[in-house]
């Protein structure tokens, strides 16, 4: 299979897999039995094309040409190989965990969760391998509208209000702003191409470079750079597979993704550096780390405290892309990777807590642990890949991110990188250590007593062995996947590293 | 109390005052004896301080003294109840 | 692949083997993964050892020399130690967590490179808190969350050292490193400071320690601080600021051991004590002064092992730690009371026992470099370590006034392990030349058996246990109480949470009333935006909309204003 074929059937593979669940709503094995198939053949599709990338190809394909300098079409670079690798290796496990979840939980509309599910992958290659900002613009779009019946799953009021913001915020960033400073780039440069190197050296300068980049950044409201950032907690209303396609797969980093693409292809980082218009970007992504991690301190909802961790975190990425530096752009590029499979641990296993014993909270979650010591172990990991410890893959994207701060010699930005990590240990930690050597609470104010209250029944799918209470093996398996994904990468990084090396050259 | 419990029991080596009486005279007689070593005995002398006689033996008595005055002192200032910490006791 | 084996995994494939097991076999083979270590590790030599590339740096993740090996030895005999002690009274996660903790331990004096070293430093500090969780009390879950936010901040303190250090002076070698090499020498220095407890960082060790298991507290006692010994050691010999940081901690920590009512963080205060006649002979930097460091190093793991062992014995048997609970153990616990006195001598410094021949060298070390003052200070010290470690523990233990608790004596597996320590003090302390001198990192021709040196020692720990005797039977000592004493936690522990509540009620205040100013303006702008006059539910749900535009007006301002001024 060349490159090329690999790079235009990635995007048709998630597409007709949409299809053939819709069509095969009514028998739910064979409609998740597609869903899982077309995550495994989308994965080796996308892992077809990586040596290619490390030899220094760049596969490409165009679609239709709109007009001279605007065109739709698709091409492979290190990032978004990186993306795309994430977006469809972690697509494979959301699908097994969703599967676990949508029956243990006993959900309905399954088939349009599904369905939408493979639309919003679809969605997440085409910004992955999107060759001009037009294509990108596009695909990001699909991506809020392929996500917004996800969302609002529920249909409750509460997820309905969930849903507006997620919309409202969403799309009014993107185009108020992004589709602007699209334009407006397109104007300036007669271009929208992504380029090694950028294409505004010697078109744009002075202030220009600096709204535009403000347009790029808060109209990529996907990143959650505060203050867009509410529409991610709010969306937490959403089913747990829903949050983790939120938070670690396909919205937020592609996001972050858009991001860093049109820093490095679009500014080129030894431009925008020499402009210093990223000084406030600097700024902006570290106090977004540090706010959203003093949030995530104060929120007792285990997926509202995610929800704000991933707001911290993804300002990692943003802040390794406005450091514009090698070592800045690498280390975010790599903590797209690493935070996708931290973060997702993260919340399978809120997931898994919440669909074996009904349980939502921080403070509830005393003594879990012995009836879920998977789980929570695997939540350990995942917390402790979140922080940045070894030996799991978050150290070294900290460790990048750090060092760009220091080259670039912000002093404050370094410090606070550190902070952040103190912070994580401090809202990630209580979990683990509440729920493995915590006794659960005695009594409560609904006079359930010492032991884990069945107050809707057992689960259907509980999973029992002896005096454990695992979630259905459909989620736990997932869960000791990307867990164990977190141990991988740490190893893997190096690989990782030298992909995506070509990124920081000048 | 605890006497109470000790009514059965046979006699330990320190429940007889004698032995302990043994003990401490042993401790005199040695701290005596060592310190008129120092009067003999010509001790290899690195620091001038060490020319005093009986030096080390004052500076570990009156070190110890001086220690546990000031420790007792402490405790007027750093001292707090056993559950200042946890006041609500446990969680 | 590389040829000489890396010990720490054989600990860390070890933990995952005795994980799966449970029972006598789990047991066993926990005990048996040191034994099988220390095989591979006896026959490595100085030059050993491999190098990697890794995220394009040459790396040597495995390095052997005579200090490492040194460390290396002597983690596994503790490990050994830790985990015959643990055959009764440990579990899984414990010993787990202590092989793991033992691994990283040796994973960090194998170190060759500055990045290696953060990764088994950052393991130290994970692997270790399950130690202290282990204990599965409230109070022992909250200090084990400000132990590992300490130990994380050390682990944060060495990557920005490393990054700077790296960044300024392109070497990632873990060498040599010295303090003038600018802010990411000074950084790594501080970070190797928190786990050494230095002054002001040290409360991590006092709050925690006593909280953990017994089996934990042993294991604790062995490692982290030693790792922090032996970097020190290896990056900084010769400092001079560490003799003064070494003698402020070998003075400051006896007045709070005087006071302390809990036998083992009188333990811990005693620790940091001898912790400070290594750093004091490190920062000395002669050769008498490392070797001495070493040295009182791996006596200290011997001899505080031992201390810690038998103080968990009684914690194992009585339930109660508390100095004022205990008292006449020695009717029901002779054989424990037996090795908890030659642990109180070995940490005395008496002749023939083992701490006599390391201390010695320190404090000579000192002298031969002319620091009067330090060296009053290390005297000072001697004599209150035995007044605190040597008199206190075991009195107020074993003797004292009868508790009148009636307890078994302490299980088998622990006494044996507790003989095997006490065997190595008198060993160590009656032999040194065929013993640890043989493998120090420098040649010895130090002889610490003069009759001056025993003459002198002697008359400072007799007079030490006279002023005891005077201050007990003069009723002048304070006698045992239940209670807290205030330290360098209170900062963390009472002011800033009180502090931090503050600003968040402040912050929670004033986003409220921005929060509503914000709203009757953007009620205001979506009337006139939308045209819209329904009830005010409707209006609201617009917000994200027009705090959007608002924010975007405001940003864009805030941007143009700061790049025409």
């Amino acid at each position: 299979m060349t490159s090329e074929f690999a790079l235009i059937a990635a995007p048709i593979i998630p597409l007709a897999a949409a299809l053939l669940v819709s069509l095969s709503g009514k028998i739910p094995n064979l409609r998740d039995s597609f869903s899982v198939l077309a995550g495994i053949i989308l994965f080796g599709t996308v892992v077809s094309i990586v040596p290619d990338i490390m030899a220094g190809g760049r596969p490409a394909f165009t679609v239709v040409e709109v007009m001279p300098g605007l065109a739709l079409g698709f091409l492979v670079e290190p990032l978004g190989m990186l993306f795309a690798l994430v977006a469809s290796g972690l697509w494979i496990v959301t699908t097994i965990y969703a599967i676990g979840y949508m029956r243990g939980h006993e959900e309905s509309n399954q088939t349009r969760f599904f369905a939408s599910f493979a639309v919003a992958i679809f969605a997440s290659i085409g910004v992955a391998f999107a060759s001009n900002l037009l294509t990108l613009f596009m695909f990001y779009e699909l991506l809020t509208l392929s996500t917004y019946p996800l969302v609002t799953h529920q249909r409750t009021d509460e997820a309905m209000r969930a849903g507006r913001v997620y919309l409202g915020i969403l799309f009014t960033t993107s185009i108020c702003f992004l589709l602007f400073a699209v334009i407006w780039t397109w104007v300036i440069t007669g271009t929208t191409d992504f380029t090694p190197g950028g294409i505004l050296a010697g078109k744009a300068e002075g202030a220009t470079v600096g709204v535009l980049l403000a347009l790029f950044a808060f109209g990529t409201g996907k990143a959650a750079l505060m203050p867009f950032h509410r529409w991610l907690p709010a969306a937490m209303v959403a089913p747990t597979p829903v949050s983790a396609l939120l938070h670690a797969v396909a919205v937020v980093k592609a996001g972050v993704f858009t991001i860093m693409k049109i820093v490095v292809y679009i500014f080129g980082i030894s431009f925008l550096a020499s402009t210093g218009s990223n000084q406030w970007l600097i700024w902006v992504a570290s106090a977004t780390i540090v706010l959203a991690s003093l949030v995530a301190l104060t929120k007792d909802n285990l997926k509202a405290r995610l929800a704000y961790s991933t707001v911290s975190q993804l300002s990692y990425i943003v802040l390794g892309a406005a450091l514009a530096n090698q070592a800045g752009v690498v280390g975010g590029s790599m903590h797209i990777a690493m935070h996708a499979f931290g973060k997702i641990t993260l919340f399978f296993c809120a997931g898994a807590i919440y669909v074996a014993h009904h349980k939502t909270k921080v403070s509830e979650m005393n003594g879990i642990g012995r009836q879920m010591p998977i789980t929570l172990f695997a939540f350990l990991i995942g917390s402790l890949s979140v922080i940045g410890l070894p030996p799991f893959g978050g150290s070294w994207s900290k460790w990048f991110i750090t060092m760009g701060a220091y080259e670039a010699e912000q002093m404050i930005p370094f410090a606070i990188l550190m902070v952040s990590s103190l912070l994580n240990v401090a809202y990630l930690l209580p979990i683990v250590f509440r729920g493995f050597f915590l006794a659960p609470k005695e009594t409560s104010d609904d006079g359930h007593v010492g032991h884990v209250s069945d107050h809707d029944g057992p689960s259907p799918g509980i999973w029992k062995i002896g005096a454990l209470r695992e979630a259905p093996l459909f989620c736990v398996l997932p869960i000791c996947m990307t867990a164990f994904g977190c141990l991988v990468l740490f190893f893997y990084a190096s690989e990782m590293h030298k992909m995506l090396l070509p990124l920081g050259a000048p | 109390m605890a006497d109470s419990l000790q009514k059965d029991e046979k006699k330990y080596l320190f429940d007889n005052p004698k032995n302990v009486k043994r003990v401490l005279y042993g401790l005199y007689t040695i701290c005596a004896g060592l310190f008129l070593i120092d009067f003999v005995f010509h001790r290899h002398v690195e620091h001038t301080a060490e020319r005093i006689y009986g030096f080390y033996g004052i500076y570990g008595f009156v070190a110890c003294v001086v220690l546990v005055l000031l420790a007792k002192e402490m405790r007027k200032i750093l001292m707090r109840k056993e559950n200042y910490y946890d006041p609500e006791g446990e969680e | 692949m590389p040829d000489a084996l890396h010990p720490a995994f054989l600990f860390f494939a070890g933990a995952l083997l005795v994980a799966l097991l449970r029972g006598k076999a789990q047991a066993l083979v926990a005990l048996l993964v040191p034994v099988v270590s220390a095989v591979f590790v006896i026959g490595l030599g100085a030059g050993d050892g491999w190098t990697v590339s890794f995220l394009g740096y040459e790396l040597q993740p495995f390095r052997v020399d005579r200090l490492s090996l040194l460390f290396g030895y002597l983690f596994h005999i503790a490990a050994f130690i830790g985990l015959l002690y643990a055959w009764k009274a440990g579990d899984t996660l414990q010993r787990v967590s202590g092989l793991l903790y033992a691994g990283s331990a040796l994973g960090a004096v194998f170190a060759g490179d500055l990045i290696t070293l953060f990764v088994f430093w950052e393991l130290l500090a994970v692997t270790s808190t399950f130690l202290v969780w282990g204990r599965r009390t409230p109070r022992s879950v909250r200090s084990g969350q400000r132990y590992i936010l300490i130990q994380i901040l050390s682990g944060l303190t060495l990557l920005a050292g490393t990054i700077i250090y790296f960044v300024d002076t392109g070497s990632l070698e873990f060498s040599f490193i010295g303090l003038e090499s600018g802010l990411g020498a000074k950084l790594i220095f501080l970070a190797f400071g928190i786990k050494c407890a230095w002054p002001f960082l040290h409360n991590w060790l006092t709050d925690s320690y006593p909280e953990a298991t017994p089996v934990g507290t042993v294991f604790l006692s062995a490692f982290t601080t030693k790792v922090a010994v032996y970097a020190l050691a290896r990056a900084y010999p010769g400092t001079e600021l560490l003799v003064y940081i070494g003698a402020a901690m070998t003075a400051f920590p006896i007045f709070f051991a005087v006071i302390e009512n809990d036998l083992r963080r009188v333990l811990a205060y005693s620790m940091i004590n001898q912790i400070g006649f290594m750093v004091v002979g490190i920062g000395i930097g002669s050769e008498l002064g490392i070797n001495g460091a070493v040295a009182h190093a791996f006596n200290d793991v011997l001899f505080k092992g031992l201390l810690f062992m038998s103080m968990g014995a009684v914690l194992f048997r009585t339930g109660t730690m508390n100095g004022s609970n205990l008292g006449g153990l020695y009717k029901s616990m002779p054989i424990t009371t037996v090795f908890c006195m030659v642990g109180a001598a070995s940490i005395s410094a008496f002749p023939l026992f083992s701490g006599f021949v390391s201390k010695s060298m320190v404090v000579t070390a000192v002298l031969h470099e002319h620091h009067n003052v330090v060296w009053f200070i290390l005297l000072f010290a001697s004599a209150g370590v035995f007044h605190h470690a040597g008199i206190k523990i075991p009195f107020f233990a074993f003797f004292a006034h009868d508790s009148g608790k009636r307890v078994k004596e302490a299980p088998k597996s622990m006494l044996i392990a507790m003989a095997i320590s006490a065997f190595a003090c008198v060993f160590i302390g009656t032999f040194p030349s065929i013993s640890l001198y043989r493998i120090l990192p420098f040649a010895v021709d130090y002889v610490p058996y003069t009759a001056t040196h025993v003459l002198t020692q002697c008359q400072i720990l007799f007079f030490s246990a006279l002023a005891f005797t005077w201050l007990k039977l003069s009723g002048l000592y304070p006698p045992e109480l239940r209670s807290v004493n205030l330290d360098v936690d209170w900062s963390y522990r009472k002011l800033l949470p009180a502090v931090s509540r503050g600003v968040y009620a402040m912050a929670k205040t004033s986003r409220a009333a921005i929060d509503a100013g914000g709203l009757a303006i953007l009620r205001k702008l979506g009337q006139a935006y939308y045209g819209l006059n329904g009830p005010a539910s409707r209006l609201a749900r617009t917000w994200p909309t027009g705090s959007i535009a608002l924010w975007a007006a405001v940003l864009l301002g805030v941007y143009l204003v700061m790049f025409y001024t």
